[in-house]
This record gives structure tokens, sequence and C-alpha cells, in this order.
């Protein structure tokens, strides 16, 4: 359509030109249309492939994992790289013997997602409980305080280029800087100060099996472990959490702020409406920081501890879906081992597409400044 | 009575002022300890060798990272070769022909769910996309390689430059569209000449911005690049990059290696700052002229 009425226009506007020149010029414009139209629709073609193989591709490659473990891998906290060879008990725990020799079975290599699906989520959560509100606080300042100091154009360029600083930066961060510093005096000073105090022992001690016995030993503090990792995402969300929230607030109409002031609110009232009036938004922010903190991945390896295990207490090691990718995946041989670390990605992705997704919907949804 | 609750509110009203500029405080100070001891840090650690040398071999002595960042500029020479022109053509349909709505909206959602895969995911399609078949193909253990890295890299770049090149395209009016159609120009030759030079500056910044997000990633390089002490400009072989480098000294047991990792991390975050200062200046510029033009 577009393109008949401009080489007709085009005509007429050159009254000297012949008309075989207008056709040849219109079917150069048809032609150019039509190659800018392949080219793109194929670049855009090209990014719903992207989505299409990503989802494709882990699949396949977890598939001999899938169909060995199913969802009960989403369950199970087992994680045995190796065969492992050992001798058989009776019921009452002695080794059976036959013909002067130990008997031994071998326990197949076994793999589960819980360890790591624990981590994640509770050094997500932990950085959510710590960031958020301040994030929160300090969204309401950049909106309603900062700009009647003048402040809210170098503060805002400050979060932004602190949201874009690399993990790895917050990483090396972490493991020379934070987790000395837990390890020699935040750590002790919690540990004087609650370890006598009844029912939190599990902050501190864990039951292991040992020779058949349960025993109760200490945990190690390290400095690397599931509270590190935790404040270092805690820090690593700050600023887009901020960031983000700050754009919802800003999208509050004005009128709403001053129809509460007018109202007779305080200030902490009116900002109480702000944030009622863009709660979804908000929730979008969080959603996003809860995201970056599940996908995180170098930060977290260098800090975490990078520990199989579920442990309730935080100063013990863990490990988060994204770090044992890190850890293993370049060391897993092919077969049962690499696919379910494939496994892992793959539940990973859904998970960080889901928030993502959620995120999207609600701070796009609603309080997009550029309104269309 | 009524003042008693007036006064309670005022004095919650207060208390909470204090307590959100406490809160902007916090963040501010602490992110500032974070980037400014890095800074500290390895300002101290920088000298003439780190951009002049290649690793030696010599833990007491490691030499430079000339070949990472030499290795990082090809990756990222290579990740904008692909990922610029698609991005920028996806972001065009997405601005230009968001009349084919059927396929408009669900392409831009997608790239903004793109945007939010975990880098480290992106790694992993990466090795099985580039990694394993080469390998299969050449019939060698592993072919870790340059291209592997960059084609990773190119993943996160296209859904970031495709979106910024629409938000952008939509700031251009309308009216400069229905000019160069009324004047008769196809509309090829509108979106060329008209649509997109007109963005030409804010485009570029978008692009300078996912470049910048990239030169940090080291997630999807690890099972890419896989990182290299050599200094090579072959890209089909095990490829050196900054991020990579800097990790491996930073988690390794050496003294002398940390200090490189903290220079690395030094010179990585001066390059952001200044492609962030760049364009706020930018985005300033365009904002105060489209003022002025009003």
């Amino acid at each position: 359509m577009t393109t008949d009425v401009s080489a007709i226009s085009a005509a007429a506007l050159s009254p000297n030109a012949s008309s075989g020149d207008a056709r040849s010029q219109h079917r150069s414009f048809r032609l150019g249309d039509a190659l800018l139209g392949l080219v793109c629709r194929g670049s855009a073609a090209i990014i719903a492939l992207m989505l299409g193989a990503l989802v494709l591709v882990l699949l396949t490659s977890a598939m001999p994992a899938i169909k060995q473990f199913g969802l009960g891998f989403l369950v199970s906290s087992e994680w045995r790289v190796n065969e492992l060879e050992r001798p058989v008990k009776d019921a009452a725990g002695h080794v059976v013997m036959e013909e002067g020799e130990v008997v031994m079975e071998t326990i197949k290599p076994a793999f589960g997602a819980l360890p790591v699906i624990y981590g994640t989520a509770v050094s997500s959560l932990i950085a959510l409980v710590v960031a958020v509100p301040l994030s929160l606080g300090a969204a309401l300042f950049l909106v309603r305080v900062a700009p009647t100091l003048r402040l809210a154009g170098p503060l805002s360029f400050l979060i932004e280029f602190l949201a874009a600083i690399p993990s790895l930066a917050y990483g090396i961060w972490g493991l020379f800087v934070l987790a000395p510093f837990l390890q020699s005096r935040v750590g002790p000073a919690i540990q004087a100060t609650l370890e006598n105090v009844p029912g939190l022992r599990w902050l501190f001690y864990e039951t292991v099996t040992i020779a058949g016995k349960a025993v109760e030993r200490p945990i190690p503090i390290t400095g690397r472990d599931m509270l590190c990792g935790s404040l270092v995402l805690a820090i690593m969300i700050l600023p887009i959490v901020t960031s983000v929230s700050r754009d919802v607030l800003k999208a509050v109409p004005r009128t709403q702020i001053e129809g509460t002031l007018a109202l007779g609110a305080t200030w902490w009232q009116s900002c109480v409406a702000m944030l009622r009036y863009g709660r979804s938004g908000l929730f979008g922010a969080v959603m996003l920081g809860l995201a970056r903190a599940a996908g995180e991945t170098m930060a977290i390896t260098m800090v975490i501890g990078n520990n199989n295990q579920i442990n309730p207490s935080p100063f013990a090691p863990a490990q988060t879906m994204a770090s044992l990718l890190a850890n293993e995946f370049a060391e897993a041989s092919e077969g049962l081992h690499q696919a379910s670390l494939l496994y892992v990605a793959l539940v990973l992705l859904v998970m960080s597409l889901l928030f993502n997704i959620i995120a999207r919907r609600l701070v796009v949804g609603r309080a997009s400044p550029a309104g269309h | 009575m009524a003042s008693a609750r007036f006064e309670t509110r005022r004095l919650t009203s207060d208390a909470m002022f204090v307590v959100c500029t406490a809160c902007a405080i916090v963040i501010v100070t602490l992110l500032l300890l974070v980037s400014g001891y890095l800074v500290w840090i390895g300002a101290g650690a920088i000298n003439l060798s780190f951009f002049r040398d290649i690793p030696t071999g010599d833990v007491a002595n490691p030499g430079g990272m000339r070949h990472a960042i030499e290795g990082t500029v090809i990756l990222l020479a290579l990740a904008a070769a692909v990922g610029v022109p698609l991005g920028v053509a996806a972001g065009v349909y997405l601005s230009e022909y968001r009349h084919e709505w059927l396929f408009a909206g669900p392409l831009r959602f997608i790239a903004d769910v793109l945007t939010g895969v975990p880098s480290i995911v992106v790694g992993i399609l990466g090795y099985e996309l580039f990694v394993v078949p080469v390998a299969r193909w050449t019939s060698n253990s592993v072919s870790f390689s340059g291209y592997a890295g960059a084609a990773a890299l190119a993943f996160i770049m296209i859904p970031i430059v495709a979106r910024t090149t629409e938000e952008m395209l939509r700031l251009v009016p309308r009216t400069y569209r229905e000019g160069s159609l009324a004047l008769g120009a196809s509309k090829a030759q509108t979106v060329l000449r008209v649509v997109l030079p007109s963005a030409f500056g804010s485009i570029s910044t978008g692009i300078m911005l996912a470049l910048a997000r990239v030169a940090g990633e080291t997630a999807p390089l690890l099972f890419t690049a896989l990182g290299s002490r050599l200094l090579t400009r072959d890209p089909s072989e095990p490829f050196p990059s900054l991020t990579l480098q800097i990790y491996t000294y930073a988690t390794g047991p050496y003294p002398e290696q940390k200090k490189l990792a903290w220079a690395g991390i030094l010179v990585l975050l001066a390059i952001l700052f200044v492609v962030n200062l760049l364009i706020r200046l930018v985005a300033a510029r365009h904002a105060s002229t489209r003022l002025g033009k009003s």
C-alpha cells in the first residue's frame, strides 16, 4: 500500500520524468522494501529461534537425567558423581562377612537437585530480605527528597553505574574483604552472643555420622558460607531494585501525592500512598532482583563455599544451582553427570524465566513511564 | 486528643523520613565502599607491565595481562559483528513493523525474557551448540574456541540491542516518517535514511551499553572460550579474556597473581565508568537539543 502511494506521489512530484522511469523506480522501491522486510523479519525471527534453541538444547541434552530421575530429581539430595563401594551391613548394623571376606555392594552414581535448589532459594531470599527494605527507602528518598536537594541526577548516575559493575568485581570484593571480615569479626561475635541461647545451637553445630555414630561437631566459621553469599547477593541487587523502584515511584501521578497531602496526610503517609499505588510495579522490581540473585554465578561461586549440602546454619558452606554449574560442568564426564548438570541448568532457566515474566508483566504492564 | 494523634503522626513521619534518608546513605556508602576498595587496591597493583607483558609462567613474577586485554577486545569485536546488525535489524522490526501485532508483541516479550536468562545458562548453551558439535566434527576431544565465546556473548547482546534500538526508534517523531513518505520515499528509504539516522546517537549509546555489559561477563565464557595464557589471535583456539584471567588469578593461590586480578578489575571498572559517563553525557546533550527544538 505504502509503496503504491509513494510511487505515485514520486511520479507526481517530478512531472518531467517519463512513465518508464516511474515504473523502474517503483520496482526498485518494491525490491528495497522487500529486502528490508526480509532482513528485519529474519533478525526478529532469530530472537524467537534463540529462545527455542535454548529450551530445546537443554531439554534434549538433559534427557538422560530426566528419564532416569524424573521429577524426583528436584527433591532428592543425593549427589554422588562416582560409583561407591561399601560393605553390606545387616539389620543390626554389623558388617556382613562371607567366607572370611567382607561383602561389598556397589552404589550407582545418583543425582538430585534439592541441595542446590535449597541453596538458591535461601540465599536469594536472605538477599531480598536485606536488600528490598533498603532499596525501597532509598527509592523514596530519590523520588521525594533528592530532587529538592539537586541530588537526584548524581545519585541516579552513581546507582546506574554500580548496577553495571560486573559480578566478578563483587565476587572478588566478597572473597577478599567481606569473607575475611565475617570470619574474623562478625562470625565469632555472633557466636559469642548467641551460642548459649537455648534453641540456637543449630546455628553453630552440626550433627554428622562418623563410623555409625552421630557426633555433634562445631561448624568451622570460614567466612565463605551461606551468610557471605547472601550478603554479596544483597549488595549486588541493591542498585537494580533501587533504580526500578525509583522508576515505578516516579510514574505515580503527581495528583495522587498532592491529593493525599491536601487531605492532611503527613510526608510519610503520602509515601505510603505512593507505595500502595505502585505496589504491583514494586513487586515487579523485587521479582527482577530475585531473578538476578537466583541466576547470579561468578560472585556466589567465589563466596558461598561450594558444598552440596542442606544445612540450616548460615555459617555452613552451601551451593546454588549456578555455582554448581560453574564448578562442575567443565569437569563433568559425559553421561549421567553431565546430563544431571544440564537438568539443573534447565531448572534454573525455567525458574528465572518465570521470575522475569512475572516481573515484566508487573513493571511494564502498569507503570511504564513511556506509555504507548 | 486530636492534637496528640496529630503529634504521633508527625513523629512517625519524621522518623520515617530519617529512615529513608538513612537507607539512601547506607546504599550509597556501601556501594562506594565496594567500588572504592576495588579501585584503591587495583591502583596499587597496576603498572605498565600489566598492559605490556604476557604471562611468564613464573608465579613470583607473573607478567601482565596483555593477552587477556587483546582477547577481550577481539571477543567483543566478533560478538558485536554478529550481535549489532542482528540486534538493530530486530529492533527495527519491533518498532517499524509493530503493526504486525501477531509477531511483534510476542517477539518483544521474548526479547525481554531473553535479557533475563542467567549468563551461566548461556555459557552452557554455547558449549552444547558450538563446542561439542565442533569437537565431534573435528574428532578432537575438546574444541573450546574464541568463536564459541563470541557467540555466547552475541547471544546476550542481541536482545539488549534489539530492545534499546526499538525504544530509541519509537522516540523518533511520527511526522518524520510521514514527511518522508509524503515526499515519495519508499519504506526502506524512510527507515534507512530518515528514521535510523535521526536515532543514530541514541542507538549507538545502546550498543555501547550492551558491549559494556558483555565485557564484564565471565560465566558465558567459562565453557566456551575457556581462557588461555597465550597471546593468541586465532579464535578457533581456546581464547583468553580479561574476566576469565581475573577469575583464574583471583581464585588461585599465588599473591602476585592476585595482584594482577585486582589490577584487571580496576581496568574493567575504568572502562565501564567511562562508557557510563559517555552515555550520560550523550543523553544529556540529546535531551537539551530536543528541548531547544520544541
